[in-house]
C-alpha cells in the first residue's frame, strides 16, 4: 500500500505538468491542478498513512 | 565696449575651462537642474569630443565642487557637511587625477556595494534564526530531551552548510546566470535541461560545486551563496522540530544531509535557479511563472513536506496516543523560551522577507520597506487569528498556539511579501493564523500524525497557503527591474486580473506536495531501512540526552517521571 500511496501522490504531480501540453486553456489547467493536488493529497493522507497507521505504535501494545 | 570684451573673454574662459573637465556628457540634459556641488554645469553641445559621447578620461576640475580643505577637516565634522565628497572618489591613475569614468565607475560600485552590504546582513539575520528555532523546538519538547533537540538545532547548521557548499549551491544556482542587482555570477550559467512539449525543463544547475567550480570563486557568488545557504538551513531545521524527541541522532545527520544537498537544491533550482517551475511564464504564459518571493513554497513547505514524511515514517512518540488512538497532551518544559524563539524569528524575518529583493538600490528595490511593513503585519495578523480561534474554541489564548499563529503569518507572507498590499498582507496573515490551529487538529487526530512542535502545520500547510496566496492577492505594482522570471511587468493575481499566475502557484503547490513529499519520503524510507530512524523505547522512556548526546540539558533538575500509561506503551 505505501508504494501505491507514492505513486498516486507522484501521478497527482505529473497530471498538471502534463495538462500544460494538453490544453492552452487557463480554467482547464486550473482544474488539471486541483485534480492533480487532490490525488497527491489522497495518496499521501489517505493510502500512505493509513498504510503506516497500520502497524502504529500505540496499537502495538 | 570693454565691458563687451571682457565679457566674451569670460564666457570663452569658461567654455574652455568646461572642456577640459569633460562635462559634455550633461549636454544631453541641458534642462536638468545639476546638483550643486558635485556636477558643474552644463557644457553645450559642440563641446563634445565625438558627438553625444561624454569625455569619459579628461581629468575633472574637483576644486569647482569646492571638497573641503584638510585644515577644515581637521577642525572635525560635527555636521556631517564635509564628509564623504569628490575628494572621498578614488582616481583609477593618481597621476592623471580624477575622471568622469572615475566618477561613473564608483557610482556603479556603490550600488553594488549597497546592495552586497545589505544582503550580507540581511543573511545575518536570517542566520540568527537558527537560535530562534532552536528556542521553540527545545521548549515545546520535554526537559529529557533538551539537550538533544538543542543539538539537533545546532548541528543542522554545520551539516546543511557542509551539503551546501560541496554541491547544493550548484544544483540550485548553478545555471541562474548574472545577477543583476550584485553585478556578477555570470559563471554560474550552466543549466542541465530536458525537452518536453517542445519546451526547454531547466532541472538542476551544474557550475559552482565546492565553490570554486564554473565561475564560483566570485565575490558576487559568494555573497548569493552565504544568502541561499541560510536560506536552505532554515528548510532543515523545520524538520528536527517535527520529529524531535524520537529520531535518532545519526539518521538526523544523514537525513540532514541529504535534504541540504538534494531535496532542497532541486526545488529551489526549479523556483529561483531559472528551473522549469520559474519558466512556466515565458513557455507557458501562466502569468510571470511560479513566483515565490522569499520561499512560503521553497523553503517553508520543502521543509514542511519533509517533515510529515518522516513523521509518517518514524511515528508518533511513546504515549502520545492511546490505544484508542485519542491523543494525549504532551506539553513543553518552557514557554518562556518558546515565545522567546517566535520574537527572535520575527526579528530574523525581517532579514528573511526584505532581504530577498537581494538589493537596496536600483531595480525597484526600495520596496523593502514595503515588504518589512507586510512581513510584520502578517506576524501580527496571524497571532490574532490563532489566538481568537483558541480563545473562542477552548475559552483560552493558547500561548504556543499564538507563537504558532505569529510563525504562520510570517511563512505565509514569505512568497507574496513583494508582491502585495498592506491589507492583503494582513487578510493572508490572519487565514494563516487560523489555518495553523485547524492544521494542527488535524494532522494530530485525524492523521494521527505526531508532530511535537507543530511544524507540519505552520511551515508545510502555511507555506503552502502563502504560495496560493501569491495567485490571489499580487496586486501588479511591484517593479524588480521591469520584469519578474523573464516575463515583462509585475506579478498580478487572479483578485487583480490574472488568474493564469493562480494557476502557475498551483503547479507550484502540486510539486510540493506530490514530488517533494514523495521525493523526502522516499529517502528517508531508505534512511530507515538502513540505518534506521527511531531511536529504542527504552531510550525514548529515558530521555533522548543521555543516551544519544551522553549529558543532560539540565544536570541539575529533578525530571518528573512519565505517567504509567506512557511507561505501560512503551513495554
Amino acid at each position: 500500500m505505501r508504494i501505491v500511496g507514492v505513486l498516486l501522490a507522484l501521478a497527482g504531480w505529473l497530471l498538471p505538468v502534463f495538462a500544460l501540453s494538453v490544453t492552452q486553456s487557463t480554467g482547464a489547467r486550473f482544474g488539471a491542478c486541483v485534480l492533480g493536488i487532490i490525488i497527491s493529497l489522497v495518496g499521501i493522507l489517505g493510502v500512505l498513512n493509513k498504510a503506516h497507521q497500520e502497524n502504529a505504535i500505540w496499537k502495538r501494545s | 565696449m570693454k565691458f563687451r570684451d571682457r565679457r566674451n573673454r569670460c564666457l570663452c574662459m569658461a567654455l574652455a575651462m568646461l572642456l577640459l573637465c569633460g562635462l559634455s556628457v550633461f549636454a544631453q540634459a541641458p534642462a536638468a537642474e545639476p546638483p550643486a556641488q558635485a556636477v558643474p554645469a552644463p557644457a553645450p553641445a559642440q563641446a563634445s569630443p565625438a558627438a553625444g559621447a561624454p569625455a569619459m578620461d579628461v581629468p575633472l576640475d574637483i576644486k569647482a565642487a569646492a571638497p573641503p580643505s584638510t585644515d577644515e577637516l581637521a577642525k572635525g565634522d560635527p555636521g556631517g557637511t564635509k564628509t564623504g565628497t569628490v575628494g572621498d572618489v578614488v582616481a583609477a591613475d593618481s597621476k592623471k587625477g580624477l575622471t568622469l569614468a572615475d566618477l561613473a565607475n564608483q557610482a556603479g560600485q556603490n550600488r553594488i556595494a549597497i546592495n552586497f552590504v545589505w544582503t550580507l546582513i540581511t543573511g545575518f539575520l536570517v542566520m540568527f534564526m537558527q537560535a530562534g528555532f532552536a528556542l521553540v523546538e527545545t521548549g515545546l519538547c520535554r526537559a529529557k530531551n533538551a539537550n538533544h533537540t538543542m543539538m539537533m538545532n545546532f548541528m543542522v547548521y554545520g551539516f546543511g552548510l557542509f551539503a551546501f557548499w560541496v554541491c547544493g549551491f550548484a544544483i540550485q544556482m548553478g545555471g541562474v546566470g548574472p545577477y543583476t542587482t550584485l553585478g556578477g555570477g555570470a559563471g554560474l550559467n550552466s543549466e542541465y535541461s530536458i525537452t518536453l512539449f517542445g519546451k526547454s525543463f531547466g532541472l538542476w544547475g551544474t557550475h559552482g560545486f565546492f565553490m570554486t567550480h564554473g565561475g564560483a570563486y566570485d565575490v558576487a557568488a559568494m555573497v548569493m551563496f552565504l544568502f541561499q545557504m541560510v536560506f536552505m538551513d532554515t528548510a532543515l531545521t523545520i524538520v528536527t522540530g517535527a520529529a524531535a524527541e524520537r529520531w535518532k541522532y545519526a539518521a538526523f545527520a544523514v537525513s540532514s544531509v541529504f535534504m541540504g544537498a538534494l531535496t532542497y537544491p532541486l526545488f529551489a533550482n526549479w523556483a529561483w535557479g531559472g528551473g522549469w517551475l520559474a519558466t512556466l511564464g515565458s513557455n507557458f504564459g501562466l502569468g510571470h511563472g511560479y513566483s515565490d518571493f522569499a520561499g512560503s513554497g521553497v523553503v517553508h513547505s520543502v521543509g514542511g513536506m519533509t517533515a510529515l514524511a518522516l513523521s509518517m515514517i518514524i511515528g508518533p512518540r511513546i504515549g502520545k496516543y492511546s490505544r484508542s488512538g485519542k491523543p494525549n497532551p504532551m506539553p513543553g518544559h518552557d514557554i518562556v523560551i518558546v515565545l522567546t524563539g517566535c520574537f527572535i524569528l520575527a526579528f530574523g524575518w525581517f532579514g528573511f522577507n526584505p532581504g530577498s529583493t537581494l538589493a537596496a538600490s536600483g531595480n525597484g528595490a526600495l520596496r523593502i520597506s514595503s515588504i518589512a511593513v507586510n512581513t510584520m503585519l502578517a506576524g501580527c495578523t496571524g497571532s490574532f487569528g490563532a489566538i481568537l480561534y483558541m480563545w473562542m474554541r477552548y475559552g483560552k489564548p493558547d500561548a504556543s498556539m499564538s507563537g504558532n499563529g505569529l510563525l504562520a503569518g510570517l511563512v505565509a507572507i514569505t512568497a507574496p511579501s513583494g508582491f502585495v498590499n498592506t491589507v492583503g498582507a494582513a487578510i493572508i496573515g490572519v487565514v494563516a493564523g487560523v489555518l495553523v490551529c485547524v492544521s494542527v487538529e488535524f494532522i494530530e487526530r485525524v492523521l494521527k500524525v505526531d508532530d511535537p512542535v507543530g511544524a507540519i502545520s505552520v511551515h508545510g500547510t502555511n507555506g503552502l497557503w502563502g504560495v496560493i496566496s501569491v495567485g490571489l492577492f499580487a496586486d501588479g505594482t511591484s517593479n524588480y527591474g521591469g520584469s519578474w522570471n523573464g516575463v515583462n511587468g509585475s506579478v498580478t493575481g487572479l483578485f487583480y486580473g490574472d488568474p493564469s499566475q493562480l494557476v502557475a502557484q498551483l503547479i507550484g503547490v502540486g510539486t510540493l506536495v506530490g514530488f517533494v513529499f514523495t521525493f523526502s519520503y522516499v529517502a528517508n524510507w531508505l534512511i530507515d531501512g538502513i540505518i534506521g530512524q527511531r531511536v529504542s523505547a527504552a531510550d525514548e522512556l529515558a530521555g533522548l540526552d543521555i543516551p544519544e548526546m551522553g549529558a543532560l540539558g539540565y544536570p541539575e533538575f529533578v525530571l518528573k517521571p512519565e505517567p504509567e500509561a506512557v511507561m505501560a506503551a512503551g513495554d
